[in-house]
């Protein structure tokens, strides 16, 4: 799993933190059961403040993404994989609403924002299937 | 049993100082909690070396009182040099010794872990041990200033502008050193105009302004409180309603207006949204530098 932060994201770092091993996991690049680095390994890797990583971390915990291993750190919950796919799922919501909202305020309506989505998909489709194709 | 671990490591109360006519220091006063990183921001002339060189007790404030590790900074400047770890933005380094022995010097006069700790850093930078100073880079000499400081395993390091001028792969070092003390419960102190550095690692910023603070807080909380708004006002409105919060900073353009705000809370940006004189809210978080910039305004 490799971690980058932008302080000129427009997201608090700890939080890049959180999405981004989230990401990792509903990827598939974390799997459950995995140790986390340390939170001084990743701070230093990410040249980034100890708390901001402890608190990324704690987030983690809280939402059962991560949990300890007595005497080891922490580790990628069981059940954060499925957990992890539904933010996902959460996140592309967010960010639809966020397209959907401009799209609106230029002045189209629901139809003709229904009509470029029918019109997007089979593009995308098609992409789809090139990639399962090269696997 | 008395801890002091609570109190401070570092206090200044209204400390003034002049130079002839000029204030460089005009009534500042902050506290430094033990174990975080702190970063003195402010832009040259500001004051910042000023800071540094009075609480190590180098140049005598003309008012105010100054504590560092509890000790008086008018009196005690010398115990206080030798505790705290210290780097200059330009070190002064016996250029006729070699890296590893300015290491033995320096060693004496310190405790016995010195010289084994010194060494330890030195390999880690890959410090050539037998390499005369004066034929080192300025990189290099800058790292054997930080294994110096470091060699006694300090409480408190305070850092001048530490890394300024040095290429990136030094600069990584640094910040990973400072980030690496307080794993250990250690302090680290500096002053830096390199905002996106100090953005990554500090727990605290201050601002210095023509010698007065303008600001001393957590970095985290000055984020989170702050938002770029960007307004786009419907036809026939000539200005953007009351905006919540304390407003840092305004500009318009033509139909927008960019507006920095601390304290708006997302309700009040879906009201603002949401009001007849508005078309469009875009929201952002700033980064470090346009928060300094709209307090130096």
């Amino acid at each position: 799993m490799f971690l980058h932060v932008d302080p000129d994201s427009g997201l608090a770092i700890y939080d890049q933190i959180v999405r981004q091993i989230k990401f990792a996991v509903a990827t598939g690049a974390l799997p459950p059961g995995e140790m986390a680095p340390s939170v001084r390994e990743l701070a230093r890797e990410l040249t980034v403040n100890l708390n901001t990583v402890s608190k990324a971390y704690q987030q983690l915990q809280v939402e059962g993404v991560l949990e300890s291993v007595r005497g080891m750190g922490l580790a990628v919950a069981t059940g954060a994989l499925k957990q992890c796919r539904a933010e996902r799922v959460t996140l592309v919501q967010e960010r639809l609403h966020e397209v959907l909202w401009e799209a609106r305020q230029s002045g189209l309506d629901g139809d003709e924002i229904q009509k470029l989505i029918a019109a997007e998909m089979p593009a995308i489709d098609k992409k789809l299937a090139a990639k399962l194709k090269g696997k | 049993m008395i801890t002091i671990d609570n109190a401070p490591i570092i206090r200044l109360d209204n400390v003034t100082k002049r130079y002839g006519r000029e204030l460089a220091l005009d009534g500042v006063s902050f506290e430094v909690p033990r174990g975080m990183i702190f970063a003195l921001l402010g832009e040259n002339g500001a004051g910042k070396t000023t800071t540094i060189r009075a609480l190590l007790g180098l140049g005598q404030p003309d008012a105010g009182k100054l504590e560092v590790l509890g000790l008086d900074c008018r009196t005690q400047g010398l115990e206080i040099r030798q505790r705290a770890g210290c780097v200059f933005e330009k070190p002064t380094l016996y250029e006729w010794m070699t890296v590893d022995e300015i290491g033995w010097y320096t060693s004496g006069f310190y405790g016995a872990g010195f010289l084994p700790r010194y060494r330890q850093m030195a390999a880690q930078f890959e410090l050539p041990a037998t390499r005369k100073i004066k034929e080192l880079s300025k990189g290099m000499k800058a790292k054997v200033a930080l294994a110096l400081s470091l060699g006694h395993d300090p409480e408190l390091l305070i850092l001048d502008e530490p890394t300024s001028g040095l290429d990136p792969m030094v600069r990584r070092e640094f910040l990973e050193r400072m980030v690496d003390r307080t794993a250990t419960g250690k302090t680290v102190f500096l002053s830096s105009h390199q905002i996106h550095e100090v953005e990554r690692v500090a727990d605290m910023v201050a601002i210095l302004r023509h010698g007065k603070l303008l600001l001393c807080e957590r970095l985290e909380r000055l984020k989170e409180e702050i938002t770029e708004l960007t307004v786009t006002l419907a036809e026939g409105f000539a200005q953007p309603p009351e905006i919540a919060g304390e407003v840092l900073r305004q500009s318009r353009r033509s139909r927008q207006w960019q507006i920095l705000t601390r304290g708006a809370q997302p309700p009040d940006i879906e009201s603002l949204r949401l009001h007849e004189s508005v078309a469009e809210v875009a929201v952002r978080k700033p980064n470090l530098e346009e928060i300094f910039t709209a307090y130096m305004q």
